[in-house]
């Protein structure tokens, strides 16, 4: 690594660091201004026990004043506060516990995505207008316009209910089968989409018919020289394709009953649970920043022409 | 590339190994509903943390079946359920003697000393309980020093502001199950099952935070040997269709919630298995009383305002066919609702209390909402607006009734019942447009009183109709309609005359502060217990004259168990209680 890239590194880093200042400002504030609170609920506490939780939990101070402490707790400590709903419970330990499995979903249903996109699109741009071609396009158009929601309830009912070989439950053994395979689908067909298109543009290059007269054999053709070169937009896919499987998480997670991150988050926000709100707003944000800075990276080893700057 | 792969691969293999003990076996398998935010007996508010609590702690009292399968309130840690002493300030006093042999999980003995700090701890202001008023009845909670204490490791003394019909009910509730202090000293006791005390007849062994969590039978329990259900999974998950999926499949044998688009297919398919479960609840719609629904050039103002303004809204619920919203939209086999108090309360001479509301012969409640009666409430609505609306002939409408909003929170149910009285009040040329929110939005909104109409709703905490009826005064927290507030505080249309119970209380002519905030006080001091059940029923008779409150239907609880599963049974609450079942095969 060249001292260019190490400063390029460092400077995204700080950029990254900014950002999630930002996130972790901006949903502070808009998180407050939203009507309704924590302590609010159908059947209603005296107004003397409000009072009570508020100061427990420092909502009684001037919004600056909580805002400068969660700061404060965050940077000196990494101290995410206590949940105000599932009350004993500290943000940090939920954030875990969900992430446990939602790291494992992501991570699986994204190798699993890029091992077989990569796989079936680069059979198909080899094999172009042959029959396994139309196959592939014809599946993968499927996947990429049928909303989650839908292949989860599908796969639910065939394997769950109908042949009764995967459990419906999320939680059980073998239960992040039906998720992981829901979650891959889309990414999957997208990558598939991309390789193949990527792969028919690098098939026709010059270098490619040059190593062809040169007599270089055909895998050395694929592996050495297309494959690579046909990743690049894959790589750049790799960005969004993360954002997919964390928003794609809330929805998979919900059919299938799994123990992760997206359904506390969403609950968090219904709750009003700001410490919750905050915690995993800030966990998301990391991840995708940390993703992003990944990808670029990437990137520039794929392709040493990339300039970073 | 390749290295990042295999760094995943393995990164992936070594999450798969996180062990985690086999929790997924034996006993019953349920699901109730999705992770409770709590499972401290004084924290929760939730009816599926309710029934956990119910396994893992044994108050006073519990709820029981009889040998005819009747539901009872018996005995649990205390020996008996003893009548109490009256004194001469009109207090009286409970003196429970506790079982010999009774134990925490861990084996230390139960005392009366758990029992005070428990109820201690559960009413006071620091811990904010959202159930800590479920104490209101014992003397001394007004100051904030319940009169409760243990005159020895066995004996617990408790004296009520006066005697109250429901206190043994009370008893069985988890906000009166004890903790130990030691235990509660650490805040996240209940979230761990080493460190979860419990003295019921289950123990908590494993909590799989959002999957699962598992209880087993507690072998110090005193009544260990009645109890058939070694153990008790219960898995969580708040999607009704995955639960459905499980139950399905085998993997469940009880869910609590079924999703109402499969609620007639599911009930043809499993005529066995899906069961209705009364609930003592009432859906209903509210009226913000500070609405102004008069036409301008009507003039009305004051007293006259309100009491026409009373006299439409009471119209305007007749425009309504709950037996079609039941039917048709609902689904879940809800029970038209012609009066506010829940059915499932009964008066002192076991008649039941929504039978007798209304005081109306040749129908329940406070209208008819027989199928029959359709039409004629129609058409006697009608005749009530076209006395401040001008009605157009022709076309069958009004034409200056003013532009309503209804606000609901974000659900498709509640869309459909919301649009149906959309449907219903366009038919005679009234707007209503429908604003929806999320849930904390829409309880705030609501709550502050910044609406026309509302969807609402309520479920009784103990059997005693007053838990629907106070919650109407003017200081109440859930007092959304916003009586004796806003201009309403002024308003000096009411009458309360108890002259013939004995009581010296005449108003004419009073404000809602001066009336209705007078008789439920009225009501949580008689010690009479018919007298008590009149002065509730003229309650509801003062609230519904308002017309402010629309039921629409008694809530049920729809659940589905398994054929093989005998011994079951669900309190009116809903808790469900499984430690007496078996299963077959």
């Amino acid at each position: 690594m060249n001292s260019k890239t190490a400063f390029y590194i460092l400077k995204r880093i700080l950029l990254a660091i900014l950002t999630v200042w930002i996130v972790i400002t901006v949903t502070f504030f808009v998180m407050h201004a939203v009507p309704g609170g924590p302590f609010l609920s159908e059947k209603a506490i005296t107004p003397s026990a409000q009072a009570a939780l508020e100061a427990k939990y420092g909502l009684d101070k001037p919004l600056l004043v909580q805002y400068g402490t969660y700061l404060k707790d965050i940077v000196t400590k990494f101290d995410f506060g206590p949940s105000l709903k599932q009350r004993g419970r500290m943000v940090i330990d939920i954030i875990a516990d969900g992430m446990k499995t939602s790291v494992k979903l992501g991570v699986i249903a994204a190798v699993i995505a890029g091992i077989f996109g990569i796989v079936l699109g680069a059979v198909a741009a080899l094999r172009r207008n042959k029959l396994i071609d139309k196959i592939i396009m014809v599946i993968t158009t499927a996947f990429v316009s049928m909303p989650s929601f839908i292949m989860g309830s599908l796969l639910l009912v065939f394997f769950a209910i109908s042949l009764h070989v995967l459990p419906a439950n999320g939680a059980a053994k073998g239960g992040l089968v039906l998720p992981i395979i829901t979650l891959s689908l889309y990414p999957m067909a997208y990558i598939t989409r991309l390789t193949r298109s990527s792969m028919l543009d690098v098939l026709g290059q010059d270098y490619i018919r040059t190593a062809k007269a040169k007599g270089v054999s055909n895998m050395k053709i694929i592996f050495g020289h297309a494959l690579k070169n046909s990743l690049i937009p894959v790589i750049t896919y790799f960005g969004p394709m993360l954002a997919y499987i964390v928003t794609g998480s809330l929805v998979v997670e919900k059919i299938f009953a799994v123990p992760g991150i997206g359904r506390a988050f969403v609950k968090s926000i219904t709750d009003r649970d700001y410490p919750m709100v905050m915690g995993t707003t800030i966990v998301l944000a990391v991840l995708i920043v940390i993703m992003n800075l990944v990808s670029d990276i990437m990137y520039k080893i794929v392709d040493p022409r990339i300039n970073l700057e | 590339m390749k290295k990042l792969i295999a760094l995943l691969l393995i990164l992936t293999m070594a999450l798969s190994l996180v062990a985690c003990a086999n929790l997924d076996t034996g006993g019953i398998a349920v699901c109730l509903a999705s992770e409770p935010d709590t499972l401290d007996p004084a924290l929760n508010s939730a009816v599926d943390g309710a029934t956990l609590i119910a396994h893992l702690f044994s108050g006073l009292a519990k709820w029981a079946q009889d040998d005819s399968g009747k539901l009872v309130i018996v005995p649990d840690a205390a020996e008996e359920l003893v009548k109490p002493v009256e004194n001469a300030d009109g207090t009286v006093t409970y003196t429970y003697t506790l079982r010999d042999g009774l134990k925490w999980s861990d084996g230390k003995d139960v005392t009366a000393n758990d029992f005070e700090f428990a109820w201690k701890r559960a009413a006071s202001e620091e811990l904010g309980a959202d159930y800590g008023y479920m104490f209101e009845v014992v003397d001394g909670y007004n100051e904030g020093n319940l009169n409760v204490q243990a005159l020895d490791a066995k004996t617990l003394q408790v004296t009520l502001y006066n005697p109250v019909a429901y206190w043994d009910e009370l008893l069985a509730f988890p906000t009166y199950f004890p903790v130990r202090e030691d235990v509660v000293a650490n805040e996240s006791w209940a979230t761990n099952p080493k460190t979860y005390v419990s003295n019921g007849a289950y123990t908590m062994t494993g909590w799989k935070h959002n999957s699962v969590i598992v209880l087993d039978k507690n072998k110090n329990y005193v009544d260990a040997d009645k109890v058939t259900m070694d153990r008790i999974r219960f898995y969580l998950s708040d999607d009704s269709n995955n639960m459905v999926a499980n139950f399905k499949n085998g993997t469940w044998q009880l869910i609590d919630d079924v999703p109402t688009n499969e609620m007639a297919t599911l009930k043809a398919e499993y005529p066995d298995e899906y069961k209705v479960a009364g609930q003592i609840g009432t859906y209903y719609v509210c009226w913000n009383i500070n609405e102004d629904i008069l036409p301008a050039e009507l003039g009305l103002t004051g007293v006259e305002a309100e009491a026409a303004r009373a006299e439409i809204r009471n119209a305007i619920t007749l425009l309504f066919d709950r037996n079609y919203i039941v039917n048709d939209i609902a689904q879940g086999g809800q029970v038209p609702a012609s009066s506010f108090v829940a059915m499932g309360m009964t008066n002192p001479d076991g008649t039941e209390f929504y039978k007798t509301a209304g005081h109306n012969d040749g129908f329940i409640g406070f209208y008819n909402v027989d199928a029959s009666a359709v039409e004629s409430n129609y058409n006697q609505a009608l005749e009530v607006l076209k006395k401040y609306y001008n009605f157009d002939e022709a076309t069958g409408k009004f034409t200056n009734f003013p532009s309503m909003t209804y606000l609901y929170n974000t659900s498709e149910g509640h869309k459909a019942i919301g649009e149906y009285l959309q449907a219903q009040l366009a038919a005679v040329g009234i707007t209503m447009n429908m604003e929806n929110q999320e849930w904390a939005t829409f309880l705030q909104t609501r709550k502050n009183g910044d609406y026309s109409i509302a969807r609402n709703g309520w479920v009784a905490d103990y059997n005693d109709p007053i838990c629907f009826l106070d919650m109407w005064t003017t200081a109440s927290g859930n007092n959304d309609v916003q009586f004796g507030k806003g201009n309403h505080v002024d308003v000096a249309c009411y009458n309360l005359d108890l002259t013939d119970l004995g009581y010296d209380i005449k108003v004419e002519n009073g404000t809602w502060a001066e009336t209705y905030d007078v008789l439920i006080k009225t009501i949580k001091n008689c010690t009479d217990n018919n007298v008590r059940y009149e002065l509730m029923h003229r309650a509801e008779d003062l609230l519904m004259s308002t017309g402010c409150i629309c039921p629409i239907y008694y809530y049920t609880d729809t659940y589905m168990i398994s054929k093989n599963v005998h011994g079951f049974f669900s309190n009116p609450l809903g808790y469900k209680y499984f430690m007496y079942c078996t299963i077959d095969g």
